[in-house]
């Protein structure tokens, strides 16, 4: 690991981002969707699975999506050869998109929670609870991003991420009988995981979320080495 | 002898298609070898072992003195330079930009992206956004990211395919003024008059296996009939055999003042493909 290539690799990929319509539109979506919820709520405090349903968008439209289309592009313009070919190491390469990634994360975070309030999540749980979220995140984004061949190909591997990852807290309003297979499973889910954490406070939720961060690297592990032995 | 390359026995198959079959050479330090043959003969390949891309398993590859098996480490990709038929930019940044990424890359200074600029003629270009560039220019681009850290050996993969000649010749000056200054460049290509213009030594490779090798003065030599070829003033061809009982024949036809021309055979280079391998370079 060298941090003067992070940086470099940081500046390069801030500075195309800034120039990319298509990456600068993804924070828009949970900060429209966190103004539409903060009307409906007339003033009043938010339910938690509302707000919940705002962090999994960020996560799954910003932190995964960005990531992904980043390496996709990179994949697909072939300027990745080009940076594994330099004496840049995977981590380094990896970290310095990270960066660029989790600012535009934190900034999404702050902006949304600026609308919809910071209330529920000043917690230390919670705030742990949403730093693995975003490593989770992450990390699908890494992954899905090494095998993808092009940018056009990403949006179909966005949809599942999205539905099962970014919007797990609506399976409440599909009105399945309680007890159900169908709620148990999503129960277990990193976002209701976190969930749990705001709401009770306790630290076993995070350590089934540490579970899915480390299932979610051993992900990016394969799709490196998959990546690697593509001759 | 101080060798850049040395390749013994070098062997590599994709799944059950062997792209390269036994091949051995070196490269001396401070040369320009070619690496000539025609499409899918294994040239790209064997560029790509040689810079750590791809990983072999049969036969002994070391670059720079370094094994192939250390050739992932940033300090030995620090000491080469790659260009390569889809080597690519960042079409959103400035050239500035995109030189700035790869001399940091490399901890070479940055005073250096204005040196290389001006060595492949693209100071005025350097607040442009690379998409606005046309296919010459990307290619001087490109030559330059490969050049930024001043590197020991540079690898260059087709580097003036479907270049205007204009633009070709620039990259010719670049590559010669970088060979003076002591670096070895090893170019693949199947254009024979820039491989006959650049390279001090060249290898024909056909179907993954080394058929030729040698300077092009040396194999054109080799390959010549070594018969004269003779036009006289009144329009006649003659090919007159390179044997002593033809002397008086030649001295002749210079005494009675009839030639107009008179030269020895030499094949060119793609001649020599051709009858070597039997095919054209395309």
């Amino acid at each position: 690991m060298n941090t003067q290539r992070i940086s470099a690799i940081f500046e390069k990929d801030l500075k195309d981002f800034m120039k990319n319509m298509m990456l600068l539109m993804m924070p828009i979506i949970p900060i429209v969707l966190a103004v539409v919820y903060s009307r409906l709520g007339e003033g009043e405090e938010l339910p938690l699975v509302v707000i919940y349903i705002v962090v999994g968008v960020i996560f799954s439209a910003v932190t995964t999506s960005i990531m992904m289309t980043m390496m996709a592009e990179e994949n697909e313009k072939k300027t990745l050869r080009g940076l594994m070919l330099s004496p840049a190491s995977f981590l380094d390469i990896i970290i310095g998109k990270s960066l660029v990634t989790g600012l535009m994360t934190l900034i999404t975070l702050v902006i949304s929670f600026s609308i919809i309030g910071f209330g529920p999540i000043l917690n230390i749980y919670t705030i742990i609870g949403l730093f693995l979220l975003f490593l989770f995140f992450l990390f699908l984004g890494i992954g899905i991003g090494l095998f993808s061949k092009s940018i056009a190909s990403t949006s179909a591997y966005m949809m599942p991420v999205m539905f099962l990852f970014g919007f797990t807290p609506m399976i409440e309003f599909l009105g399945l009988p309680e007890g159900s297979f169908g709620l148990k499973l999503a129960d277990n889910f990193p976002l209701m995981q976190v969930m749990k954490v705001s709401d009770t406070g306790s630290w076993l939720p995070l350590g089934v979320v540490t579970i899915w961060v480390i299932g979610a690297a051993l992900f990016t592990l394969i799709c490196f080495k998959k990546t690697k032995t593509d001759d | 002898m101080d060798y850049a390359i040395e390749v013994q026995g070098l062997k590599k198959a994709f799944h059950q298609n062997q792209v390269i079959n036994d091949i051995s050479f070196q490269v001396k330090k401070g040369e320009i070898f070619g690496f000539l043959g025609p499409s899918g003969s294994g040239k790209t390949t064997t560029i790509k072992i040689l810079t750590g891309e791809l990983v072999q398993k049969d036969g002994y590859v070391k670059v720079l003195d370094v094994h192939s098996q250390k050739f992932s480490r940033a300090n030995f990709r620090s000491r080469i330079g790659i260009l390569s038929d889809n080597s690519s930019l960042y079409e959103r940044l400035t050239v500035y930009d995109n030189l700035k990424l790869f001399c940091k890359l490399y901890h070479a200074p940055l005073e250096q992206i204005d040196v290389i600029l001006h060595e492949v003629d693209l100071v005025d270009a350097r607040k442009k956004i690379v998409s606005k560039l046309s296919k010459g220019m990307k290619q001087r681009v490109l030559l330059a990211k490969a050049l930024i850290h001043q590197p020991e050996i540079v690898f260059l993969d087709e580097p003036t395919s479907a270049l205007d000649p204009g633009n070709m010749a620039h990259i010719h000056r670049g590559l010669q003024k970088l060979n003076e200054a002591g670096t070895t460049i090893f170019l693949t290509t199947h254009d024979m008059e820039e491989a006959t213009l650049l390279c001090d030594r060249v290898a024909f490779l056909n179907k993954g296996e080394l058929q030729e090798m040698g300077s092009p003065e040396e194999l054109r030599y080799k390959y010549s009939t070594h018969a004269f070829h003779v036009e006289t003033f009144d329009g006649k061809k003659l090919i007159i055999e390179n044997e002593a009982k033809n002397g008086d024949k030649i001295r002749d036809l210079i005494v009675n003042d009839r030639v107009k021309s008179l030269h020895t055979d030499k094949p060119t280079l793609g001649q020599i493909f051709l009858k070597v391998t039997g095919k054209e370079l395309v």
